[in-house]
């Protein structure tokens, strides 16, 4: 008798269709999130702030109550959402120009105030949404529809490590930088998301998984090259690796 | 046996399946679905599949619904 091994999330709404791109990993971090609500038993008791991006229809995809945020605010919102009902299991999603550019104080005070709440962010080092504009994690030299002959330090400045920003902040309980170039990393990203939420779940504070993604569409790539370009440029500067964690003294 | 469904109306024709599965059993079809997309469909004949997941785990688009081992 064959074993079913894989299947597609309770967590996922029935039949939908993301609206992503072609090959574009959103799709891959939104299952994983579904599948570690699964595992970990709290779609019925979930809520989800959601953010301004490619993400905005998250609702449309994750089986759970959500309630969408303003550009940048998801982490307010849910900052609210937590301290009315804190017997809710509470997070959000939210592109890099969502969390770290428009909503970098959000962010950051929902960390400083030790929040117990999970912050999943997808880095694609673009604004995916608005068509490819230069955001707070494009590389030096990248070249945008906003920086067309490409970043450089004297004008836009250095692109921020959101993982290792997050990490300083003392309220934060765990912080992590994956990434899904390869299926042997999406299995990493799922612990390290299963981690983060596990955290909220023991009341440690803040819990933050920043994942390295693809724009294939934006970058002007195929879906493969765009994993290429994961690899080759973006792991060199954003380092995946646990950057916080506060039962381990990292 | 160990093998893999695919919703072929979920597949937006990305292909990256075909490249990740070792044994290299799925094929870009012929027919065209709903999404104006050519899915891909999985051919194996020698029951090579090893159910591995390697396919539905890069999917991005959860079009390989199931996989069996066994
Ligand atoms: C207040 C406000 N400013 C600007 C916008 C336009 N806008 C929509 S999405 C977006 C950026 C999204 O980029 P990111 O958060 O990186 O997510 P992605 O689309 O790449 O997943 C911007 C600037 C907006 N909706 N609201
Ligand atoms: S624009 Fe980029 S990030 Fe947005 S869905 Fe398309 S590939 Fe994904
Ligand atoms: S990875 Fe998924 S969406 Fe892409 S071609 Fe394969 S089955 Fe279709
Ligand atoms: S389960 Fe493994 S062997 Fe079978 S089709 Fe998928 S990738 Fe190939």
């Amino acid at each position: 008798m064959a074993t079913q091994v894989f299947k597609v999330p309770d967590s996922i709404i029935k039949d939908m269709t993301y609206g992503f791109c072609p090959g574009c990993d959103h799709g891959v971090a939104i299952r994983l999130v579904a599948e570690c609500l699964d595992e970990l038993g709290l779609k019925e008791n979930a809520i989800t702030a959601t953010s301004i991006g490619c993400s905005v229809c998250l609702y449309d995809y994750l089986d759970v109550d959500s309630v969408e945020a303003p550009h940048g605010r998801a982490l307010a919102e849910a900052t609210g959402i937590k301290r009315a009902r804190p017997d809710k299991f509470v997070f959000t999603y939210q592109g890099d120009g969502d969390f770290a550019s428009i909503g970098l104080g959000e962010s950051t005070h929902a960390a400083l105030r030790g929040e117990n709440i999970t912050a999943i962010c997808i880095n694609n080092t673009t604004y995916g949404m608005t068509g490819g504009q230069l955001g707070p994690t494009t590389l030096l030299g990248q070249v945008t529809t906003t920086s067309p002959t490409g970043r450089n330090v004297e004008y836009y400045g250095y692109p921020i490590r959101i993982a290792e920003h997050i990490a300083l902040c003392e309220g934060t309980a765990y912080s992590a930088r994956v990434s899904l170039d390869s299926v042997a990393n999406i299995r990493k990203a799922k612990q390290a998301i299963k981690k983060a939420f596990e955290y909220q779940l023991k009341g440690l504070g803040f819990s933050f998984v920043e994942i390295l993604s693809t724009c294939p569409t934006n970058w002007h790539m195929t879906p493969q090259k765009a994993h290429d370009r994961v690899r080759d440029d973006m792991m060199k500067v954003f380092v995946p690796g646990v950057y916080k964690d506060v039962l381990q003294k990292v | 046996m160990s093998h893999i469904e695919i919703d072929e109306q979920r597949c937006k024709a990305c292909y990256l399946c075909i490249d990740e599965c070792p044994k290299k059993l799925i094929k870009v079809g012929e027919k065209v679905n709903k999404l104006g997309a050519k899915p891909v469909e999985f051919c194996d004949p020698k029951g090579e599949c090893l159910g591995c997941a390697m396919c539905a785990t890069r999917c991005p688009d959860m079009a390989i619904t199931k996989v069996f081992r066994g």
